[in-house]
């Protein structure tokens, strides 16, 4: 679309640098916008990828043996395997997998796992207990490279793993000090109760500001004050609510680094993205509904809670999804009120201690261990994908029930 | 306030109704709106009571002046300057990356961009922004630095270099966002008598839209400067955790956010000086937080005085 001076009347060399230069910056203003899509593309593939490695392992409790795919559909058939590999007699097998005593211990020492390959051929189940030591890890390339080399390189009782770090198991294991039985279920749960109780903080107290800032407020310097504040809050760094979360929750009120203190501070840091949205989605609400409330004889609160606050549902159910995916990825204030610690338990109560995935991925990245950047990768991935499923689930909210006046 | 239901609330409010739960919802819901100025005032009280405690024991002069950060060490000092010198190597790496970048995304959106495109823009620019910055932190350091590390010799594993390239990228979308709106708030008058003239478009956005948004693009940048300061995780994970008196951005260094991080994550008991030496810094990076904030919003309340 060119526009303006027709340049092809007076083609002087200082019109045609201009002209030059006015096509070079149209079509120059889209490579930032490239740019961000190439990052954004470059960052989640060279993440999938790290979720691969090729390792050598020495196990120790277990067989060393892996179980074609093939052979066991389920984790009860490859702990069957694994146990008759192990040497011991049939009858004995049957009456250990009997005893769901037994079988709780060797669940505790032991994990089931997929590997994409072993020395032994392609998808082979593997059983690696928990005291297993890797010998050395490689990344996808340079392992499948050094494949040959590593597999005659092997010593008894080691295995070669061409390992998919992001599985069920992973997903389903405590976390540890050793990356190869490291896993992210103490994490995802500290995420969900962090989450249900910082949301149970928050949206009450975000959506009763936006009612009273846009339906009761009065114009005046108290109002302005209030409205002024929010918009200053929303701009405090997190790092700053984690002090104030510090000093209030953790050490004031005495809470430790509990659930319960990181969810004050984290609705603290939320509060005002929801009551923002909040305040929006109470704005597109036409006056003439009031009116048409007011006249049928509803006094004010039956107005504000039986027609305006049901027709922004969708408004600030997008708002809080939004704030929700917020929380979700926030691991600097966390990192001041408890959350660092090592925590080897899911959470029982508010007043547990925790870890959340992206503290968790944090302290993943800042072990110097490389099997450690493979679990921070999968860690990563199962973040992205739930902040993805948010994602969709606010623009499909905002869809759906989009109330037009 | 909105001042599409002035005309009904001011009736409603002068008629509140009989019963005293009519009343005193209005109550309640101012005292929740007063939550958010207690936090304030509590992150205000919390930092500055703990710093005024700090400051009983280090004499200001050693805070400006001291040469080294070393809360820990055997033979403490403190000395700020080393970590607003860290600080200001990672913010202004990732100003000078976001700043182009985002004016020309900004102006992409308001002048170039077909509607479906500019929709599709935004979400490329809703997605950067919605990736938490824990993971800009872990590509940071694992992807970006060690091709820097190829390329520029005597580069650290942690360095501000990579870390504020990526947080150019991170804080890309607040300027486009504020900048774009202010673009596009120029009356289309303007644009048309440049034309006139015999302009390009290039003369026309960067002659006669830039300046008149200027206060806008003015605020979108005090806005991620805020930002850029107040980021926490990808300083922590890629540009380091050791404070260091230099601008050499080879160099590891520590920010204001990232020692907080460094110190948090080890032991410091309640009212020991280390403690409060954190809480100085904490008071330091909000002070800075809130003069970019509200310089914002007073270039912006300029700008809309003269377009609306």
């Amino acid at each position: 679309m060119q526009r303006g001076l027709s340049l092809e009347s007076s083609k002087s060399p200082e019109n045609l640098r201009r002209e030059r230069i006015n096509r070079v910056f149209a079509r120059a203003v889209i490579v930032p916008t490239a740019l961000a899509l190439a990052l954004i593309a470059v960052l989640i593939l060279d993440t999938l990828y790290d979720t691969i490695s090729v390792q050598v392992v020495e196990v120790t409790e277990t067989s060393g043996k892996s179980f074609p795919l093939g052979q066991a559909w389920n984790a009860e058939q490859v702990i069957r395997l694994e146990l008759l590999a192990q040497g011991l007699p049939e009858e004995e097998v049957n009456r250990l997998m009997a005893d769901p005593e037994e079988m709780r211990i060797f669940g505790l020492r032991n994990r089931v796992e997929l590997m994409w390959a072993t020395q032994e051929g392609p998808l082979r189940w593997v059983v690696s207990s928990i005291d297993d030591e890797r010998v050395s890890n490689y990344s996808l390339l340079e392992g499948l490279r050094r494949w040959n080399e590593l597999k005659a390189g092997l010593q008894e009782n080691q295995q070669l793993r061409l390992n998919p770090w992001l599985d069920y198991s992973f997903l389903n294991r405590d976390p540890s000090r050793n990356p190869i039985s490291a896993g992210l279920r103490v994490a995802l749960f500290g995420t969900l109760w962090l989450l249900t109780m910082t949301l149970l903080l928050s949206v009450p107290i975000g959506v009763g500001t936006a009612i009273y800032l846009e339906e009761y407020a009065p114009k005046n310097a108290l109002t302005r004050f209030i409205e002024i504040n929010l918009r200053n809050l929303a701009g405090v760094p997190s790092i700053v609510f984690g002090l104030l979360g510090l000093a209030v929750f953790v050490r004031g009120m005495n809470l430790g680094p509990t659930l319960a203190a990181a969810a004050l501070t984290m609705a603290l840091l939320i509060m005002p993205t929801i009551t923002i949205a909040a305040r929006e989605a109470l704005r597109a609400v036409p006056d003439s509904v009031r009116l048409a409330a007011y006249a049928l004889g509803a006094t004010k609160w039956q107005t504000i809670s039986r027609v305006v606050i049901p027709a922004t549902i969708p408004g600030i159910a997008t708002g809080v999804i939004l704030a929700a995916a917020r929380a979700i990825g926030e691991a600097a204030p966390l990192l001041l009120v408890g959350a660092a610690a090592y925590v080897a338990f899911v959470p029982q109560g508010p007043m547990s201690e925790y870890t959340v995935l992206p503290v968790q991925i944090y302290l993943w990245i800042s072990a110097n261990l490389s099997e450690f950047a493979n679990t921070a990768a999968a860690g990563i991935i199962v973040l992205l994908l739930t902040l993805a499923g948010l994602y969709a689930l606010a623009f499909w909210v905002r869809r759906r029930f989009r109330v037009e006046w | 306030m909105s001042t599409s239901s002035q005309n009904a609330n001011s009736w409603a409010n002068k008629h509140p109704g009989k019963s005293l739960s009519e009343r005193l919802i209005g109550t309640g819901l101012f005292i929740l709106a007063t939550i958010s100025v207690l936090t304030t005032a509590a992150v205000i009280v919390v930092l500055f009571s703990e710093t005024f405690q700090f400051f009983r024991q280090v004499p200001l002069t050693e805070f400006l002046f001291a040469p080294e950060w070393t809360p820990l060490f055997a033979d403490p000092r403190y000395g700020i300057g080393a970590l607003l010198a860290g600080t200001f190597l990672f913010t202004g790496i990732g100003l000078v990356v976001a700043i182009p970048l985002g004016l020309m995304t900004a102006a992409y959106l308001s002048e170039y961009a077909p509607f479906e495109q500019s929709v599709r823009v935004k979400g490329i620019m809703e997605l950067l922004e919605g990736v938490p910055t824990v993971v800009f932190g872990y590509f940071a350091l694992l992807f970006v630095t060690p091709i820097l590390q190829s390329l520029i010799p005597g580069l650290n594993l942690f360095n501000p270099i990579s870390a504020g390239l990526v947080l150019g990228f991170a804080i890309l979308p607040y300027i486009s966002n504020v900048a774009s709106d202010a673009m596009m708030a120029v009356p289309r008058s303007l644009r048309e008598a440049a034309y006139a003239l015999g302009a390009t478009k290039f003369e026309v956005v960067t002659r006669v839209v830039f300046p008149a948004a200027i206060s806008g693009i003015v605020a979108a940048i005090l806005l991620a400067t805020s930002r850029a300061v107040g980021e926490t995780m990808i300083a922590a994970i890629a540009a380091g955790q050791r404070p260091l008196l230099t601008l050499d951005p080879r160099e590891t260094i520590a920010t204001m956010t990232s020692y907080i991080v460094q110190a948090a994550t080890g032991d410091q008991p309640a009212g020991s000086l280390a403690s409060r030496a954190l809480f100085s810094v904490g008071a330091t990076l909000f002070m800075f937080t809130l003069t970019f904030n509200i310089l914002a919003q007073r270039v912006v309340e300029r700008y809309r005085e003269r377009y609306e």
